[in-house]
């Protein structure tokens, strides 16, 4: 069989996964996925046979390192196969961060399942705009994909436009807080719940136009949140930010949900917390603690050894995540995770580690790239 | 500067430098003690300290360095040292430029390596004074050395009318312009081992990536022989401790180093090399990413704000070449990465 023959194979055997057919356990695609990249995959092939990977059971996958998709293509099949192309966070030396796809289905139905499950929240229409800006064409964030999609699906009206600046709410001058209102008001007078889809600094961002005015939103409203800063504003800390956000759009803080994603994966987790969605009913998560879809798991591992810890106990995030079926199906990332009863949560990047004096370290020269 | 003032200045480092040079010797008191004490606080390995105190300690500068050093160093009512840690030997230097700026000189140690300034008062008693804080004046001057992240935070809450000379975080790196017969080869790479081994790689003066300007298959033969030199010297120089998070930062670089190329075990550090991907920086604990580079220059300029030294072997024009492309950077010599001259501040990015 071609490469691409078990690849479109192995995609929909995920798909159906997804859709709740078993036929295959999570950790038999794992494996088969991890196998067929060991085999199209030269690097990966040299990561397996570096750490004497058998790939017998799912924690013998290697995590390919977070930092290797800036560095190199991490993906089975070339270039000219590419469906879709996201991009990590801007760099200046050439040396731009790259997740490429070559069947956007897959994404596209993970994305959509999962989200859907931790974001409607009711049988009612939903409107959805975004504190991000215009998407562009093609799309190179993988946020601003899936956005993209929750907009057109989340509404069910069809093949609608989402390039449009009444949906994207963060243009040259800021946070448009007027198209936030108009967006408010039309969900009002149409009895809609209004989905605000956001990265926390667009949320500090808002808060900082706001200025201590309150922005209030409809009645059952959900507020996405995701994403870190990356330098491009303040700080808050994620329990502020949330009282803060609740407070000026005047909507409890169990309305606001976290999602966590990143453009090496294909999937996203998000906290059980919306009410009357159904992962919060399925799973009444606590406000922290990120579920994972079911066709992604989260092992702690050590941070040396990289082997699993034990379980409660804090280790950094290797994800396996079977929709990254044609580039890296488990992803090592420095993220400090430990597991807890439905699901993760999530502690940072490694702390505590000694000042280094003058020496410059990874992640300063990582920020400079950027 | 007249001549008085010069000779005053000069005078005052005389004490420095000599204390400096008991420290230097293994056969004396205080240099077995520095020996024993410097072991204990830089995680380095007794011979990694005896290595670095004997190669890289400046005992003898000279005198037209000192000049430099003296004229190239503004005068200060108080001049103040927030020294770093990682490099030990870095104390005397930060201290002699401080000595050249005033007659009042406040120091403090880093809180994880207190020894070396400590050891050197001893063997200049009165010359400076150790302090647990530092508290400057208008009309001073503070001379820093650390991370950015330290030298933001006293930028921030430093008083009005304080002159700072910050040094923040940087790294070296090696260009092999050409690659010279295999006869040659294998010195001029035992000494960039060297400049690799020193302080365990810890300091902003250490190469952490090697351009090569040749074909990937005559770049393998130089990864092979700095492997090779490595590993030799590994055997007279043991790596020390690593950190925790060091550990885990090699954990990593090693598995993404399989991924893009290539990874050689040299003694208890790694060569990774690739023939076309991006930069990996690799971590600290003598690690070495090797990069074949056709146009290693302009490949360089894009991280001149990071560059403190670059050790050149090629011809002198393209050296010379080198120099204008990366100003701000030290260009030299392999080995001598770590021994910059005596004329001022090791990093020079401020200048």
């Amino acid at each position: 069989m071609t490469r691409n023959a078990r690849s479109d194979d192995l995609h929909r055997a995920v798909r159906r996964f997804a859709a709740g057919d078993r036929t295959h356990s999570f950790a038999a695609l794992a494996l088969e996925i991890a196998a067929f990249q060991r085999e199209f995959s030269a690097g990966f092939a040299r990561l397996c046979n570096s750490r004497k990977a058998s790939l017998a059971q799912v924690e013998d996958i290697p995590g390919v390192p977070c930092d290797t998709f800036r560095l190199t293509r991490v993906a089975v099949h070339p270039e000219s196969e590419d469906r879709l192309r996201f991009s990590t966070s801007g760099t200046t030396s050439g040396a731009r961060g790259m997740h490429a796809m070559r069947v956007g289905e897959t994404y596209q139905e993970l994305s959509l399942s999962f989200g859907r499950a931790a974001l409607l929240s009711s049988e009612r229409a939903h409107h959805v705009v975004a504190l991000a800006p215009l998407l562009d064409d093609p799309p190179t964030s993988s946020l601003g994909h899936m956005m993209a999609l929750f907009m057109v699906d989340f509404e069910q009206q069809g093949a609608v436009s989402v390039r449009t600046p009444d949906r994207w709410l963060i243009d040259d001058r800021g946070v448009n807080l007027a198209g936030l209102e108009r967006a408010a008001e039309r969900a009002t007078e149409r009895g809609e719940t209004l989905l605000v889809l956001a990265t926390s600094f667009a949320l500090v961002g808002l808060l900082d136009a706001l200025e201590g005015r309150s922005l209030p939103l409809p009645a059952g409203a959900v507020v996405m949140q995701t994403g870190g800063y990356k330098g491009k504003t303040r700080e808050i800390e994620p329990n502020v930010l949330r009282e803060s956000i609740a407070r000026s759009f005047q909507i409890t803080e169990a309305q606001i949900v976290s999602e966590y994603g990143m453009t090496e994966l294909t999937s996203q987790l998000y906290e059980a917390t919306v009410p009357g969605s159904a992962l919060e009913r399925e799973r009444r998560g606590a406000p922290g603690v990120y579920a994972e879809p079911p066709w992604l798991r989260v092992v702690p591992v050590d941070p040396t050894t990289l082997e699993p810890v034990p379980e409660g106990e804090v280790g950094i995030a290797r994800i396996i995540d079977l929709g990254n079926v044609d580039s890296a199906v488990a992803i090592q990332t420095q993220d400090r995770v430990r597991r807890v009863p439905g699901g993760v949560t999530l502690l940072g990047r490694a702390t505590g580690a000694p000042p280094r004096g003058c020496s410059l370290a990874i992640e300063e020269f990582l920020a400079n790239e950027a | 500067m007249n001549d008085f003032d010069f000779e005053t200045r000069r005078a005052r480092l005389e004490p420095l430098l000599e204390s400096a040079r008991s420290l230097a010797d293994p056969a004396s008191e205080r240099g077995r003690l520095a020996r024993e004490r410097l072991a204990h606080s830089s995680g380095l390995s007794a011979q990694g300290v005896d290595f670095a105190l004997q190669r890289c300690l400046e005992i003898a500068p000279d005198e037209r360095e000192i000049a430099a050093l003296i004229r190239s160093t503004p005068s200060a009512q108080v001049a103040h040292v927030l020294l770093s840690a990682n490099v030990f030997v870095a104390a005397h230097r930060a201290i002699a430029i401080a000595l050249a700026a005033s007659a009042e000189v406040r120091v403090r140690a880093s809180r994880r390596e207190p020894e070396m300034a400590e050891l050197l008062l001893a063997g200049a008693p009165g010359s400076f004074q150790l302090v647990t804080e530092l508290s400057p004046h208008s009309g001073d001057r503070l001379w820093a050395y650390g991370s950015d992240d330290t030298m933001a935070e006293v930028a921030a809450t430093l008083p009005a009318g304080v002159a700072l000379h910050a040094h923040g975080s940087g790294f070296g790196v090696a260009v092999l312009d050409e690659v010279p017969p295999e006869a040659e080869l294998g010195a001029l790479l035992g000494r960039l081992a060297e400049d690799i081994a020193l302080f365990d790689q810890r300091g902003c003066l250490s190469p952490r990536v090697l351009l090569v300007n040749a074909e990937p298959e005559s770049a393998h033969t130089v990864v092979r022989e700095l492997t090779a030199q490595l590993e030799k010297l590994e055997k007279l120089v043991p790596r020390g401790k690593l950190t925790a998070h060091e550990s885990s930062e090699i954990s990593q670089y090693r598995d993404t180093a399989h991924y893009i190329g290539e990874l050689c075990e040299a003694g208890s550090g790694y060569v990774s090399f690739s023939a076309r991907d991006g930069w990996l920086l690799p971590p600290t604990g003598r690690n070495i990413h090797v990069l074949t580079a056709p146009d290693a220059f302009t490949t360089l300029s894009r991280y001149r704000p990071l560059l403190t030294s670059c050790a050149f072997f090629g011809k002198p024009a393209r050296r010379a070449e080198l120099g204008r492309a990366i100003p701000g950077a030290r260009v030299c010599q392999f080995g001598e990465m770590q021994r910059p001259p005596f004329d001022g501040p090791v990093d020079r990015r401020e200048l």
